[in-house]
């Protein structure tokens, strides 16, 4: 069960598992963001290569357009994950 | 545990299920089976991607041999596809410069503690081990 959505504040949070088969319904979400935005990862339980690349398009793209995604909240698990994935080098994370 | 499941993305929800039943059943930290679900699905989506001919189904197997856990992918009936020769990915180039795709195969390679391929027969093995932290039993 995978799950996003924009909170009150602006937020965009996950939950769940973003695993190859969810990677299209988190795209969709992140192409709408056209500024700056806060991912909180606070329920993610899982993330697979195809969301992380769902990820990086996403930044990629804000930051053609001097924006970008900030990342918070991660588990250790997501850490290591996002670490290995040399997201330390491409994202903010909190 | 040995079993088959269809050649596709779809198929994913059956596959976690079957690896949680096993991991749990053998008592496999919460750490440990995230990592493993993760070496499952990316070896798992790596041969429906490159769908190189062969059956419609994938066989998974997943075993413990004292502190080890051994993850083994089979494609049956397919043409050689060495995934070892996959390109390296560089996670230290600047973003604009970054490739979107290919990360799966550099976690397996980062997170596994030994990787095997094997193809006999027109049948390609994918072999993951991960050792295991002791466990008190």
């Amino acid at each position: 069960m995978f799950d996003i959505r924009r909170t009150e504040s602006g937020d965009i949070l996950m939950s769940g598992r973003l695993d190859a088969s969810q990677a299209e319904k988190a795209r969709a979400v992140l192409r709408t963001i056209e500024k700056s935005c806060v991912l909180d990862l606070k329920h993610l339980e899982y993330i697979s290569s195809l969301g992380l690349g769902v990820l990086l398009e996403a930044q990629k793209r804000l930051s053609d357009a001097g924006a970008g995604l900030t990342l918070k909240n991660l588990s250790e698990h997501l850490r290591e994950v996002f670490h290995l994935a040399g997201f330390h080098n491409v994202f903010n994370i909190e | 545990m040995d079993r088959a499941f269809r050649r596709e993305i779809a198929a994913l929800d059956d596959v976690f299920r079957s690896v949680d039943e096993f991991l749990s059943a053998h008592g496999i930290d919460a750490r440990t089976q995230l990592t493993a679900k993760l070496v499952v699905e990316e070896l798992f989506t790596n041969f429906v991607r490159h769908d190189v001919g062969g059956r419609d189904e994938v066989a998974l197997s997943l075993a413990t041999d004292g502190d080890r856990l051994i993850i083994r992918l089979k494609d049956f009936d397919v043409d050689p596809f060495d995934l070892s020769e996959a390109e390296p990915v560089d996670i230290h180039l600047p973003l604009a410069r970054r490739k979107v795709g290919g990360l799966g195969l550099h976690l397996v390679r980062n997170l596994v503690d030994e990787l095997r391929y094997d193809y006999d027969d027109r049948v390609l093995s994918v072999t993951a081990i991960k050792n295991l932290e002791r466990r008190d039993v």
